[in-house]
């Protein structure tokens, strides 16, 4: 079934392209039932079967080939009744490329107060009407069935990160495991949706090590980190995702749940990973933020009032792009900070920007190590970050370190 | 027949009347109004109002690509706010540098389209009520950091560093529903007219061609402000210095035609808010070429989509009997239907049959739906796309009957009459959540109008909010 360079499975097929000679990073192929899409990729978030503001047809403009759903949302709204009439969440929102759903189990960990963890599954109340709710692996496979999605995400117990209670996380990392396989049981549709198991175990590397045997053992056709970004300090971070990816076979996508600040992205890759999704680049960019190559600007602040060049020079998404060209806006930092935080629509354009962004960081990455250029990529991208080497966050430098590359010495 | 030419030799703005009602004044008629590098724009037709410079919920990219509309309405009080901490700044709307691709600051700054028409006035349509009043020489406007005071001088040099396509020079307006007494309107119509007089003698010494004036039409009696209109057409409109008229009140274009026939070739621009199509059709017959239509943003916000044709559909033509609800059950149909309500819960219909916009065509009622329920603003948006295409296919469908009348007199005039019967008067309320209401889109007066929507974070051991009481009646 796997050959050499590429994997197989029944809804999906793994084809590594390059790989860095220096760290981890891979450039791979992943194709889905709703078609190719370029590793390492990011995701953005579209949580209620809508990315905030974008109309499908604005966000398949970008390039984006893969976005996120949430289980959780979309159980409560539209529902499962109305998924089922409807055909699923590609028909409900017009989205003919592929979705991902996490498992609802993240829900968790910004809910906990109202959550309930038994080995059932969590119980929690409606935040419609307090009605108590039981969401089980079997439920939460129901839900993503329903849904469609080309990539569901197992049920895992969730605990963050920086949670001191080691009996705790033991008893949540093995609970995953088991509901992992009350999962596969309950898949419907294993020919036409991939399941990917979670690997638990907070911060401690050898409770992911044993969780990553675990769960290689099942077999799923992709593996996630999760249960990271968290809190939890930039270097635990980065030494749970070196652990993992170390174990991790070469011809399955690996992905980082949660991760999106560019910074991580990059790092990240360099560790091996393949996969992100994040709600910050799109969050951010309604509280006037825009994600630049030199480091987040807030449009709202004064000093871009009267600014008339585009948001980021250089940039290339429809808002920045040079005006003579094909589908350029003409958007000004001025018009942006005329409007943001008073019409909806400097957040759709800012979101277009930081969306923009974010896949084109991967896309450049996936070609730096396609074209055996990765560490030279990661340099000068943190030198475009920061005004000078002092300044690098020591994480990255450690973590990049690690992997063989120095950010310090040239 | 009647074709009158307006500015040739300025070429900045043309105005043909292609076909009006041989009776002559005040009734409908086709034309076509054109401006330099603008999309040229078949009338009766409307245009989009924008909301800070922007069409709401709609990116330029979405203008361009998913709107016929060919006009926008823009206010200046929506870009001259001072805050607090920079109140002496010069608006930077001012500093705006053109490009190739926008060649006015206006359009450069707003990113909107080329090709679309603009016209600026002082003030939003509708206009909070300012509770300052007017001065001999200043409007009050309403920004979003409050009341401030705009010299019909500032105004003017706004209007030329900005070089609208149509400006419309600085009226004395109450902005309130109760209509003025007859001291106030004499006022209006004295300050309205000073100020015209100082408007064209200020733009007559500047190098600005490509403004084109739409001098105001007070909202009182024709006997009231009689002096000044005839001014304009005594003094403005041989000089080729008056362009047009913005008309605050459809129901004084009779007299203008009859007492004032000198200003008839003119294109009329309605400012007066008409609430619904029938209002729209109903001013089309007095005369208005061109409609800024606020009732479009109205009605997406509410989460309502357009529904009606123009001409309405024929009842007798059983063989495209069109999915409507109510059209083979005798009464009349509704304006616009509610995408809030749960039975388009899992409709995969588009939103009105044989639409070819993109929300029509790309998504349907279900989705929508989901949107307004869950507060996406995408919901919004492609209501927005949709009802700016009904409302540009309504204006196609009138232009057509008109053409037609050249055969047949009495084609338009019946098409009318059915459409009347055919709809509804009003359009639903709808009962879906609006947007987030913005300071300087709403002033509450008095306070106490509570809240349309329900607060979306509450304490978690709280009661459950009484949701109803959350929305405003009325």
């Amino acid at each position: 079934m796997a050959s050499n360079r590429t994997f197989t499975s029944p809804a999906l097929t793994f084809e590594l392209v390059a790989r860095c000679p220096v760290t981890r990073a891979r450039a791979s192929i992943l194709t889905l039932p709703h078609g190719a899409v370029n590793l390492p990729i990011f995701m953005p978030v579209a949580t209620q079967a809508s990315l905030k503001g974008l109309t499908p047809e604005q966000l398949e403009a970008t390039g984006c080939r893969l976005c996120l759903n949430n289980t959780y949302h979309l159980g409560l709204k539209p529902g499962q009744e109305v998924l089922d009439a409807v055909g699923g969440a590609h028909k409900l929102q017009g989205w003919n490329h592929n979705i991902l759903t996490d498992s609802g189990g993240f829900q968790m960990v910004s809910l906990l107060k109202l959550a309930n963890i038994t080995e059932e599954g969590v119980r929690f109340l409606s935040p419609h009407d307090g009605s108590p709710m039981l969401l089980t692996p079997e439920h939460s496979m129901s839900l993503q069935n329903s849904i469609g999605s080309d990539i569901m995400m197992q049920l895992d117990d969730v605990l963050v990160t920086t949670s001191p209670d080691k009996a705790r996380m033991r008893e949540a990392m093995e609970r995953s495991v088991r509901w992992l396989d009350r999962c596969i049981a309950a898949h419907k549709n294993p020919d036409t949706q991939n399941l990917f198991c979670i690997i638990q175990g907070g911060l401690d590397l050898d409770m992911r090590r044993e969780c990553c045997r675990e769960m290689l053992a099942r077999n799923t056709p992709g593996i996630a980190i999760g249960g990271l970004s968290g809190g939890e300090a930039k270097d635990d971070f980065c030494k749970v995702v070196a652990a993992c990816t170390e174990l991790l076979p070469d011809l399955k996508p690996r992905y980082v749940m949660g991760i999106g600040y560019p910074e991580d992205l990059v790092v990240s890759v360099a560790l091996g990973a393949d996969m992100f999704d994040c709600v910050w680049p799109t969050r951010t960019a309604r509280f006037g933020n825009a994600i630049t190559k030199h480091g987040m600007l807030n449009m709202k602040r004064e000093m871009y009032a009267a600014d008339f060049g585009p948001i980021e020079e250089g940039c290339g998404c429809p808002c920045c792009r040079p005006t003579e060209e094909e589908g350029a806006m003409g958007i000004t930092r001025a018009f942006v900070h005329h409007n943001a935080a008073k019409e909806t629509v400097a957040a759709h354009l800012l979101t277009l920007h930081n969306v923009w962004y974010q896949l084109d960081l991967m896309r450049q990455a996936r070609q730096a190590i396609i074209e055996d250029r990765f560490p030279a990529f990661v340099k000068g991208f943190f030198g475009n970050l920061y005004p000078d080497r002092n300044s690098y966050p020591t994480w990255a430098v450690d973590a990049l370190r690690g992997v063989g590359i120095d950010l310090i010495q040239t | 027949m009647t074709v009158d030419n307006q500015n040739l030799e300025s070429g900045a703005m043309r105005f043909e009347v292609i076909k009006a009602a041989l009776k002559g004044g005040a009734a409908a008629r086709l034309g076509r109004l054109a401006f330099a590098r603008r999309l040229p724009i078949d009338t009766p037709n409307y245009m989009g109002v924008t909301s800070r410079g922007a069409l709401p919920h709609l990116t330029p990219d979405n203008v361009s690509k998913h709107l016929e509309t060919t006009g926008a309405y823009m206010a200046l009080e929506d870009f001259i706010e001072r805050p607090q901490q920079y109140a002496k700044r010069t608006p930077p709307i001012y500093e705006t540098p053109t490009t190739t691709k926008h060649n006015t600051r206006l359009h450069s700054f707003t990113a909107l389209p080329q090709s679309v028409t603009t016209v600026l006035s002082a003030r939003r349509l509708p206009a909070v009520a300012s509770p300052m009043g007017n001065t001999n020489a200043s409007v009050s406007v309403f920004t979003s950091t409050g009341f401030q005071v705009l010299t019909t001088k500032e105004y003017l040099s706004a209007v030329k560093t900005l070089t609208p396509d149509i400006a419309i020079p600085p009226a004395d307006l109450t902005h309130s529903p109760i209509t003025p007494n007859s001291k106030r309107a004499l006022r209006m119509a004295e300050r309205t007219d000073e100020w015209v007089v100082d408007w064209f003698s200020e733009l007559s010494d500047s190098n600005n061609p490509r403004i084109s004036t739409f001098a105001p039409v007070l909202p009182v009696s024709y006997s009231i402000q009689w002096e000044y209109i005839s001014r304009l057409a005594e003094d403005y409109l041989p000089t080729s210095q008056l362009s047009g008229l913005a008309i605050y009140d459809a129901d004084l274009l009779p007299d203008l035609a009859e007492h004032c026939a000198a200003l008839v070739p003119l294109p009329r621009l309605s400012l007066a808010d008409p609430p619904t199509p029938h209002h729209i059709l109903r001013q089309i017959t007095l005369g208005i070429d061109l409609f800024a239509l606020p009732f479009i943003n109205t009605i997406s916000d509410a989460g309502l989509a357009l529904s009606f044709t123009f001409p309405p559909p024929t009842t007798t033509n059983t063989s495209s009997v069109s999915e409507s609800s109510s059209s083979c059950t005798g009464g009349p149909s509704p304006l616009a239907i509610d995408l809030s309500l749960p039975a388009h819960a899992t409709s995969l219909l588009p939103l009105t049959p044989n639409c070819t916009c993109y929300a029509c065509t790309s998504h349907h009622r279900a989705y929508i739906h989901h949107l307004l329920s869950a507060r996406e603003m995408l919901g919004w948006t492609l209501l927005q796309i949709h009802n700016h295409a009904i409302m540009s296919a309504f204006f196609a469908g009138v232009r057509s009957m008109l053409a037609q009348g050249v055969a047949q007199e009495g084609n338009f005039d019946e098409a009318v009459r059915r459409f009347t019967l055919a709809y509804e008067p009003e359009f639903p309320e709808g009962v879906g959540q609006r947007p987030r209401a913005r300071g300087y889109q709403y002033k509450s007066v008095g306070g106490g109008e509570g809240r349309r929507n329900k607060p979306a974070w509450s304490k978690l051991d709280g009661k459950a909010q009484d949701e109803e009481d959350g929305r405003i009646e009325a």
